[in-house]
């Protein structure tokens, strides 16, 4: 019978049994359910949000019906903490024993493989069905934290070159301004574009999919291998449903991950016919025009450089009453993003 | 009855199926199964069988089945119900 391991003994159980089966143990997890025999654990897996992971089986129960009881186990409290569908990142050797537990396989990379449980990613693109458009499209992932002239700049240039452009805006919440507003900001800074259509990042297009790493060694990239995987899904899933075959990203003079990000896209997009096109930042008086320095100056109550940074319709936001929580926020925190 | 709540019942073994459920406006059946080719069609008779015994109309149904016998099915489908009109 499965269990959830609360006892501080239990999880120590569960770390050396995970360690044993060569995987690392990650503190990181809601759920760390268990299977006992004979006073033994034998079994464990855990569950981050809607990610499944740390799935360690001892030898001696392997292949019969173990792994399915704790799948229903996660899914189970995974379902009532309110996620609909699930995702388990596994070496690829394991990928038939999850397929025969219903799991979708979203991508098969050489070193690891993402597979799906319930619908999610079909109705991510069924609820999107509307605004599929004919032609060569193209696409942006924007996470505008917040939407500044830089990043309409970008939009507008892409728009050129497309038939139609998607604006992905990433949907999870790492930024200072939460998700709601910048979709809302992108929305109406684009307003003025006929051929563009914003939408929801979800966990697909940019993932918010934080790709656990337990089951690599320590001197594999896990940031790089994220990256690719990211790329992947993109290229393999979102991409021909939208008939996107080129994305579009800006030059990326201060973030390293971004910079990787950018240049991972031209040989992991390349294979799939998609083409990579890097267009050059909006230039200012004194350097590129980017978030960052929005909220460098925001944080200086610098309005009048502000101004000079972001659409009107940004701005607007900025001063109204409805942003002083987050202007708040800003002074008091002092962070990259 | 009328699913007011969401709810779940069953599990992932062979031969069993999941259920899930959940308030919705119209009434949507989702069936993923391991033998979809073969029996998606029997499944959905069954389900829909159940919901039009207890007079469910509205709702959305998501199934994932590993292959369970009708009597399973009905089953699992009556204690979602139950779980999920309470």
């Amino acid at each position: 019978m499965v269990v959830e391991l609360i006892s501080s003994r239990d999880r120590t159980r569960a770390e050396e049994l995970i360690k044993l089966s060569g995987l690392r143990f990650e503190k990181n997890y809601e759920t760390l359910a268990g299977v006992f025999a004979n006073g033994d654990l034998v079994a464990t897996a855990a569950r981050e949000r809607n990610i499944l992971k740390m799935f360690a089986v001892r030898d001696d129960f392997q292949g019969g019906s173990i792994l399915g009881e704790l799948v229903t186990e996660l899914v189970r409290s995974g379902y009532n903490a309110g996620h609909q569908s699930f995702f388990v990142f596994t070496p690829p050797r394991n990928v038939p024993s999850f397929q025969s537990l219903n799991f979708t396989p979203l991508i098969n990379h050489h070193m690891v493989s993402l597979l799906e449980y319930g619908n999610g990613l079909a109705n991510y693109l069924d609820k999107h069905r509307h605004l599929v458009h004919k032609g060569t499209n193209g696409a942006v992932v924007v996470n505008c934290n917040p939407f500044t002239l830089g990043h309409l700049y970008l939009i507008e240039e892409a728009a050129k070159r497309v038939d139609h452009l998607y604006i992905f805006v990433v949907r999870e919440d790492r930024s200072i301004f939460p998700f709601d507003t910048r979709y809302k900001l992108v929305t109406e800074g684009v307003q003025h574009l006929r051929n563009v259509s914003v939408l929801d990042s979800s966990e697909y297009a940019v993932s918010g999919v934080t790709f656990p790493s337990y089951f690599l060694k320590t001197d594999d990239d896990a940031q790089t291998l994220q990256i690719e995987l990211d790329l992947i899904l993109f290229a393999k899933h979102i991409a021909p449903a939208f008939n996107i075959c080129k994305r579009f990203i800006g030059t990326e003079p201060y973030c390293r991950t971004t910079r990787l990000y950018s240049e991972a896209m031209h040989h992991v997009l390349a294979p799939f016919g998609l083409e990579t096109i890097q267009l050059q930042r909006k230039q200012h008086d004194d350097g590129v025009i980017s978030a960052f320095r929005v909220r460098e100056a925001l944080r200086r109550e610098a309005f009048e450089t502000v101004r000079r940074l972001v659409p009107t319709t940004t701005f607007d936001y900025l001063r109204s009453r409805e942003a002083r929580g987050i202007m708040d926020n800003l002074r008091t925190h002092q962070r990259r993003h | 009855m009328q699913i007011k709540q969401k709810a779940q019942a069953g599990t992932m073994q062979s031969s069993d199926l999941m259920v899930f459920l959940e308030p919705a406006e119209t009434l949507r059946i989702e069936i993923d199964s391991t033998v979809k080719k073969q029996f998606e069609h029997l499944i959905r008779q069954q389900v829909e069988a159940v919901l039009k015994k207890a007079e469910v109309t509205s709702g959305h149904i998501r199934i994932n089945d590993r292959g369970a016998l009708d009597y399973a099915i009905i089953a699992r489908m009556e204690a979602g119900l139950k779980r999920a009109c309470e």
